[in-house]
Formats: C-alpha cells, sequence, structure tokens
C-alpha cells in the first residue's frame, strides 16, 4: 500500500505549518519524517491519519493511488500509534487491543472467541502475551508502547503511522525498541511511516529518511544519501556532528585562515560570505605544515575517554574547531594541550549565503577531497 | 486543548476529521440553552418583572418602609459582624493547617467543613438548643435578663456558624499549594513573624482572600434557613432582608416581597460579577509571572 | 526524647493560630453540636423512637431523600449536557451562560424559593402552560423536584467540566483511528473517564438537597404527609417547643446522610481504584 503525499498545506492560524509538501512513500517501506520541532512532520503525520484535514482543495493523500478525503475512517484502516501512546485508562490490556475489532459494525464483528485468538496472537507478537489482564498504570513505558502498536495492528491496517513512538522512554530502552521496531517491520512488511527528531533514530531505523524544515521537504533519500549528499546547509547540520566555519568571499575563494577553498561552480558571482561545512573525523592533525593544505589552529582540550579521541582547538582567526581521530592517530601524534598544529580538511561543503543571508536556501555543494 | 476537536470539523463538503455532525450540535446546544435558560436567565427576568409590577412607587416604597429598612439594618449589622470574625479565624485556621504539620489535621479540616454538610435548619437548631428556653444555658439566660434567641444576638450567632467555612475553604488549599518556602526564607533573613505574613504571605493569597470574604458575605446576607430557626420573626426587630422577604410573601404582598427580594438579587449579581473580576485578574497575574519566569530561563 | 505534636519548623505562630483556631471552633461548633446530641436524649430513648419514625416523619423522610435522589438525577444528566456543550461547542453568549451557571450557589435561597414559585404557579411563566397539559407543578412534590434541581445544577457542572476541559484530545483521536464511530467513541471512552466527576457532582448536589429549606418551603406548599420535607416538620416541632422531637429527627436526618454519603464514598473508592 503505497502512500502519496501530493500538495499539502496547512495552517494553523497565522502559523503555516506546511507549505506545499509532496512525496511518495512505496509500499512496505518503512520512512521517517525527520526534522526539529515546527517543522510540521507530525501535522502532516495527522493528515494522512486523517485526524488534521488539509487546507484548500488542491492537496491529496492517495493511499494505494485512492484518494482518502474521500472515505471515512473505519474504511481508511491506518493504524496510528500516538506519541503517549493514548491507551484506554479504564480498560485492561486485552480490552484495549481488542477495541477495535469490537466496535465494528455488527456484520463485520468478529465472534468473541476469534477476537481473543487475535487480541492473544498479537500480544505474543509484542512479546507481552502475559499483561492481557493488568491496566495500563501498571505498565512501563515501553510496554505501553508495545500495546499501543498492537492495539493499532488488531484492525490489519495497510498502513502504520507512529508518532514519535520512543520520545517519551529513557536512552537504553529507547535504543532496544528501535532495534526492535526494525526487526518488527521487516517481519511484518507494513508500509510504515514515523515520525522523529533524534536524527540517529532515523538513520538507523528507516529505509528512507524525509527531512522537513519550517513547513518544507529539505531532502528525501536513504541514509547513506543524506548523510553522505546533504542537499543543503540545513541537512548538512541537523545530521550528525559537524564544523561550521563563516567565512568571507575573497577573488572568488574562501578563506579558511591561509587555506583557499573554491567556490562551488554554480554559486553567484557577487556571493561575499560563505559557510564551510567539515565533519569533526575528516579533519587530519599534522604538525608540519606539508604543502600548505591545512590551516594553524592551537590544541585547546583533549577528551580520549572513548571510542574515538576528541581534540578541541582554536584557530588563531578565533573559531572553534573539534576534530575526532582514532586512538591510534592520537598517540601517533603525541598531542599535547597549547600544541600548535595544522588542520587539513579531508572533504567539505562550501555553502553560499545569499545576499538575503538566508544560507539554508541558496545552497551548492563542492569539495571532495582534494588530494 | 479539548477546543480542537471542535475546531477540526471542516466546512466546505470535507469530511469531519472528529466531533458530531452539525446536526447532533446544533440538537445538544438547544436542549442545554433550554434547560439553562429556564433554571438560570429566567428567574432572574421574573425577579425583577414580579417586583416592578405594580409600578416604580410601589417598588420604591416597600424598599423604604421602615421594616424593610430596619431588616437592611440588620442584615447588615449581621455580615459586618460575621464576615470580619470569620475572615479572621479563616486566615488564622489557614496558617495553622497549611504552615505546620501535626497529627488530626484532617480531623480539624472535617470540622470546618461542618456547616456546609449540614441543613441549615439544623445549623439554627444547634442554637436554639444552646440557648433557647428550654435549652442549656436557658435559664441562665432567663435569669440574667439575656436575650440570644429571638434577638439580635441569636441571629448574627447563626450566621457565624454559616459561613466561617468560606475564607478557610479558599485559602487552605491556596497556601498548602503555595507552600512554605517563602516564608521560611524570610524568616531566615531575619523576619519576623508579623513581617513575614504582611510581607510574604499576604501578597500571595490576597486575590484567594477577597474570593472568600465575597462569597463569605453574600451568604451572610442571604442566608435563610438557620436565621430563620433563631429569629422569631419578629417584624421591625428580628428579621434580615430575606426573612422580610418570606413575611411579606406569605402575606400575598408579592410585589413589595419581590421587591425586597431584587435588592438581594442585585447583590448576588454584584457578587458574581466580583468573583468573575477576580478570577480574571489573577489568571492576568499567573501568565505575567509566567512570562517573566520564561524571559528570566531564556536569558540565562 | 519528647516527641512534639508537630514537627518542627521555624515559622512562627503555631501556638497562637492553632489556639483560637481549637477556641473559635469549639465556641461555634462543638459545643452547640454536642450540646444537641445530649438534648435528644433528654426525653428518653422512647421519644426519639415514637418522633423518627412516625408516619408525619417517614412521609418527610420519602420526600426530602425521594426528590434529592430525583433532583441530583436530573442534574446528572442535564448537567453533564451543559457541561459538554459549554466546553466543547462555540454559540453566541456562551460565556455569559457560563458565568450564570453559579446563580444557585450565589442566589438566597427565599429569592430562589419565591421566585421558582411564580414561575411555575398556574399563572406563572412556565406553569401557564404546563398546567392546562395537566401538569400541576407548585405545590406538589414535583415543586419539590423542581426546586432542588435548581439548587443542585452548579454542582454536577462545575466537577464535570474541568474534567472535560483536561481530557486529552488523543484517547478520541485514538478511537476513531481504530474505527469506532463517534456515538461508540464516547460511550466507551469519553465516558469512564467523565464517570468519577458525575459521582462526585452527584453526590454534592444530593447532599446540598436534601437539607434544603428556604428554596422548597415556598412552592411545595407544606402539606403535612404529603409535601413536607423534613428540615420544615423540624421547623415545625422547633416552633411547638418540642425541642426532643426537633433534635431527634435532626439526629436521624444527619445519621442518613451520613449513610448514603458513605455509600457514595465508597462508590467513588471503588471506582478511583479500578483506574488506579
Amino acid at each position: 500500500m503505497s502512500i502519496e503525499i501530493r500538495n499539502i498545506s496547512k495552517t494553523f492560524g497565522d502559523f503555516a505549518a506546511l507549505k506545499d509538501v509532496s512525496f511518495k512513500v512505496e509500499t512496505g517501506e518503512l520512512v521517517a519524517l525527520l526534522g526539529p520541532s515546527g517543522s510540521g512532520k507530525t501535522s502532516l503525520l495527522r493528515i494522512i491519519a486523517g485526524i488534521e484535514v488539509p487546507d484548500g482543495h488542491d492537496g491529496a493523500i492517495l493511499i494505494h493511488d485512492e484518494d482518502t478525503t474521500a472515505i471515512s475512517f473505519r474504511d481508511r484502516r491506518i493504524g496510528f500509534v500516538f506519541q503517549h501512546y493514548a491507551l484506554f485508562r479504564h480498560m485492561t490490556i486485552f480490552e484495549n487491543v481488542a477495541f477495535g475489532l469490537r466496535v465494528r459494525p455488527r456484520r463485520l464483528r468478529p465472534s468473541e472467541r476469534v477476537i481473543k485468538e487475535k487480541v492473544n496472537e498479537l500480544l505474543k507478537l509484542v512479546q507481552l502475551d502475559w499483561l492481557g489482564d493488568r491496566l495500563p498504570s501498571q505498565l512501563s513505558g515501553g510496554q505501553r508502547q508495545r500495546i499501543a502498536l498492537a492495539r493499532a495492528l488488531a484492525v490489519e491496517p495497510s498502513v502504520l503511522l507512529l508518532d514519535e513512538p520512543f520520545g517519551s522512554l529513557d536512552a537504553k530502552v529507547r535504543k532496544e525498541l528501535r532495534q526492535w521496531l526494525r526487526r518488527f517491520h521487516d517481519e511484518l512488511k507494513i508500509t510504515s511511516v514515523f515520525v522523529t527528531h533524534d536524527q540517529e533514530e532515523a538513520l538507523e531505523v528507516a529505509d528512507r529518511v524525509v527531512l522537513m524544515n519550517e513547513g518544507r521537504v529539505e531532502q528525501v533519500g536513504t541514509p547513506e544519501e543524506v548523510y553522505h549528499h546533504p542537499a543543503n546547509a540545513f541537512v548538512y547540520k541537523f545530521l550528525g556532528n559537524v564544523n561550521l566555519f563563516h567565512s568571507r568571499v575573497e577573488e572568488g575563494k574562501v578563506f579558511l585562515g591561509e587555506l583557499p577553498i573554491d567556490l562551488p561552480a554554480e554559486s553567484a558571482p557577487q556571493a561575499k560570505s560563505a559557510l564551510v561545512f567539515v565533519r569533526p573525523h575528516l579533519l587530519e592533525i599534522e604538525h608540519q605544515r606539508n604543502g600548505g593544505d591545512n590551516f594553524r589552529a592551537r590544541v585547546t582540550h583533549i577528551n580520549a575517554a572513548g571510542p574515538l579521541v576528541k581534540v578541541d582547538l582554536m584557530t588563531d582567526w578565533g573559531a572553534p574547531v573539534h576534530v575526532e581521530l582514532s586512538h591510534g592517530r592520537y598517540s601517533s601524534l603525541g598531542l599535547k594541550r597549547e600544541d600548535e598544529v595544522f588542520v587539513r580538511p579531508k572533504e567539505r561543503r562550501v555553502f553560499v549565503k545569499a545576499e538575503t543571508g538566508d544560507e539554508s536556501r541558496n545552497q551548492s555543494t563542492s569539495g571532495g577531497p582534494r588530494a | 486543548m479539548a477546543t480542537d476537536i471542535a475546531n477540526s470539523q471542516t466546512v466546505q463538503g470535507q469530511p469531519i476529521a472528529i466531533g458530531e455532525p452539525r446536526w447532533v450540535r446544533v440538537t445538544l446546544i438547544s436542549v442545554a440553552l433550554l434547560f439553562l435558560g429556564i433554571f438560570l436567565v429566567l428567574p432572574l427576568i421574573v425577579v425583577f418583572t414580579e417586583a416592578f409590577k405594580k409600578g416604580v412607587e410601589v417598588y420604591v416604597q416597600s424598599i423604604r418602609e421602615p421594616d424593610a429598612a430596619s431588616a437592611i439594618r440588620l442584615t447588615l449589622i449581621a455580615a459586618g459582624i460575621a464576615v470580619p470574625l470569620n475572615l479572621f479565624f479563616g486566615v488564622v485556621a489557614a496558617w495553622a493547617i497549611a504552615k505546620f504539620q501535626f497529627p488530626g489535621k484532617s480531623f480539624l479540616i472535617t470540622l470546618i467543613d461542618l456547616p456546609f454538610s449540614v441543613s441549615p435548619v439544623i445549623s439554627g437548631l444547634v442554637y436554639v438548643l444552646l440557648f433557647g428556653l428550654q435549652g442549656w444555658l436557658g435559664p441562665w439566660l432567663a435569669e440574667h435578663d439575656i436575650k440570644i434567641i429571638f434577638a439580635v444576638p441569636g441571629i448574627v450567632l447563626a450566621t457565624i456558624f454559616v459561613t466561617f467555612p468560606f475564607v478557610a475553604r479558599e485559602l487552605i488549599p491556596l497556601m498548602q499549594s503555595q507552600g512554605s518556602e517563602e516564608e521560611e526564607a524570610a524568616r531566615v533573613l531575619g523576619a519576623g513573624g508579623w513581617q513575614t505574613f504582611w510581607r510574604v504571605t499576604l501578597p500571595n493569597i490576597k486575590w484567594g482572600l477577597l474570593y472568600g470574604v465575597i462569597l463569605c458575605n453574600a451568604r451572610a446576607m442571604g442566608e435563610f434557613g438557620a436565621v430563620s430557626v433563631v429569629s422569631g420573626h419578629i417584624r421591625g426587630m428580628t428579621n434580615t432582608l430575606p426573612l422580610h422577604a418570606e413575611i411579606l410573601y406569605n402575606e400575598y404582598n408579592s410585589a413589595a416581597a419581590f421587591a425586597v427580594a431584587s435588592l438581594l438579587t442585585i447583590l448576588t449579581l454584584v457578587t458574581m460579577a466580583l468573583k468573575a473580576a477576580i478570577d480574571w485578574k489573577s489568571q492576568v497575574e499567573a501568565c505575567e509571572v509566567r512570562a517573566i519566569r520564561e524571559q528570566a530561563l531564556a536569558e540565562a | 526524647m519528647k516527641r512534639a505534636f508537630r514537627s518542627h519548623s521555624i515559622l512562627p505562630g503555631f501556638g497562637l493560630t492553632m489556639g483560637f483556631t481549637v477556641f473559635y471552633l469549639s465556641l461555634i461548633v462543638l459545643i452547640p453540636l454536642g450540646a444537641t446530641f445530649l438534648k435528644t436524649f433528654s426525653a428518653g430513648w422512647g421519644h426519639f423512637w415514637e418522633t423518627v419514625t412516625g408516619a408525619r416523619a417517614l412521609a418527610s423522610y420519602r420526600l426530602s431523600i425521594g426528590a434529592s435522589l430525583l433532583a441530583a438525577a436530573i442534574n446528572s444528566v442535564l448537567g453533564l449536557l451543559a457541561a459538554w456543550v459549554l466546553v466543547r461547542y462555540e454559540f453566541p453568549g456562551k460565556r455569559i451562560v457560563d458565568a450564570l451557571v453559579d446563580l444557585p450557589f450565589a442566589l438566597p435561597t427565599a429569592v430562589a424559593g419565591i421566585t421558582l414559585t411564580a414561575m411555575f404557579a398556574g399563572n406563572g411563566w412556565i406553569g401557564s402552560w404546563l398546567e392546562p397539559l395537566g401538569i400541576k407543578v407548585a405545590f406538589t412534590w414535583l415543586g419539590v423536584v423542581v426546586a432542588l434541581t435548581f439548587i443542585g445544577l452548579p454542582f454536577v457542572v462545575r466537577t464535570v467540566q474541568p474534567v472535560l476541559q483536561e481530557l486529552d484530545p488523543e484517547f478520541e483521536e485514538a478511537a476513531a483511528t481504530l474505527g469506532a464511530g463517534r456515538w461508540q467513541s464516547l460511550k466507551r471512552v469519553v465516558y469512564p473517564e467523565l464517570f468519577s466527576a458525575l459521582l462526585t457532582g452527584f453526590a454534592l448536589a444530593f447532599a446540598r438537597a436534601v437539607g434544603e429549606y428556604g428554596s422548597v418551603i415556598f412552592i411545595s406548599g407544606n402539606m403535612p404527609m404529603k409535601t413536607e420535607i423534613t428540615p420544615l416538620l423540624i421547623v415545625t416541632k422547633l416552633s411547638q417547643y418540642d425541642y426532643a422531637g426537633a433534635t431527634a429527627l435532626a439526629v436521624a436526618t444527619l445519621m442518613m446522610s451520613f449513610v448514603l454519603l458513605f455509600l457514595i464514598n465508597l462508590l467513588q473508592w471503588w471506582s478511583r481504584a479500578r483506574y488506579a
């Protein structure tokens, strides 16, 4: 069951939550809607579910190529898992999961025996079959989450939507459930869309990621695509750690200290300043100049407690730099605080700042390994 | 929050997301308004139409005439004594209960709530039993020619009894939710007991206090059952405004009765307006405090 | 170590405030109440029993308690509706109507009494077109129910309103996404959330109605054995100087209310335990 989002816009009062959003989710995919708060991802999810209605008549949601605006809730067969689970407090776990089946109109309603079977099957699927008689208040957050999922699956939806499914859980439980959800999806293969603001989660779990910011789609792609080939500054900044240098443009090049960097070919000729992005693990530290593909900096802090060594430096024009080195490289360098070293970017992205200063809009990429 | 569901109902032929169909809404609103209209709006209209039925002249006369005037006076005296006393009690009791821990607290609170759970008739009865001719202190009082029941003191006592919980009930939960931190801070900074109360506690409870006083006063002036029992219904002497209205009504002098009732109704409407104003004011203040706090956090 | 009566606090005034509180309460509440109970039995157990179970008394209990239950029930249904409409819908004049809900609370009972009588009497605004239909309200038990409904109106509305206001829309959204129709959603998901508040409102309205005097005695007609409420019977006994009889009835009323409220409290505790 594919989901096609076509030209969806939505305003709440004078706040524009969604501005002409379009993309497609293929059948069986697990897609993440990723973005900061206020990016519109939850609003979009709710519009797909039918809980909110988009503005105007141009937008449409097509599920399996059928326009859903004409279909009532009952017939949409969409499963929705809420951020705070919304389990019915006065019903047992069993009754919660059975709810969708019990409210079906008479002729479509399965017998109580069949309902019992299905519910138990689902509880076993989420590995919580011994909790049937408990009340939601007696369950932990992670357990409630899985029950909310079981409840949504009871009505055999063709599409599964999850709103920040792991948002209210602590870090360890979150990681476990993340992997669990991935395996779960691989087994069931239901077309699923989930909303998250946690980029690690999105990149780890999803087949494809839709990056959203301020009501617009910034990029759609697989986790590898969006991480290694970000479409613009926003995506680059949002995914993973990054060093960001504001630099002025002189004679068609941008300078990091003494290091000149070419501007991207498509950039505007009158560009006055640019942003240079470099990932911490793509910076090399050397003690000698060695050909000059580098800029000068002074070591201010070293943190060697972890899988990588994190080194903080300060350039001589006052910009902080964060570098991640392997332990091997670190010990061969013999770095100490206050050392004067040279930093060489192995790969970087340059984004040109437009006249209006709207950096995320006017972008182009460049750079690649120079050596 | 809850109105989001109402707002998500759409127009222009698109399916309603979540909520009742239009015809259901209209029907429910109509039925509710009918019910509320009959029980809330109509009585207000009726009081004033009945009061002015015989014309403005009769209305003014009913209020000016001596028995009515003395009823007004007695009502004001009863309220004038009961409200300040109960205000004082309310503050004192709330301080003892909210700022300290001791056993038997819930029993104390239950006792304070007592007049609310007891029929007003029983409230009055209790004083008759104590001070009436056949009561405990009856003979002793008769000996010393002190009249309490069927006289003004009895009325004042009964009024005090039925209205004393109001201020306390407002202040206790308020002060409990505010905690003692600010007062303790003041003490540590060297403030004396009185100063702590005046400068720290009082400003924090001012809206709750005002609220309690207004409710206390409304009830004090309007009390009927308890006062009726202890009063003796002596025209011109032991009748408060509500009792005077009763007498007039039982004499089939309905225009005069409603004229008196209209005075009490105006008092009620003023009370309700003050209540609403205090609600609004205290909410505005709470919002301002929150905004200042958020700004401070943002700048930190 | 001597265990202190209260845990140590640096705030002053405990002794003073506690002392005054106890003093005031004793003076105003405890002593008079004590006198009541003592007086009850001064005329002996026989008189107590006779008064409390006499035919006139029994008729008055039937009326007072019966009418109070009915009025509280009516208020539960219509009050729930009113709360729903005030929280979920918009309509012109909503804020004024909302503010007016407190009227029965604030209005002096005597004013309510004579006004309701004027409204529902044969020549009154409402009475004048109910009577041709054969429905007589004033001076019948129906009038008592009407008056008690008026008096209890704010209790249900004001206890249900905040609960409804705070109710997370997610529950209804979840029910809808699971395929429940609107009515099913309301019945199975929303109503159970409101039940506890409804019960509380019912109990409060009932408790207030049972002891109500001023709003009822004008519209009821006060015919012994037919439309005489228990509080009125108490006042009558007093005016006949049958102090012991009046007290007996007062104690009986207190006992009955106590038992009924205890039962309702039990019901509330049970329903809270279910959800907790």
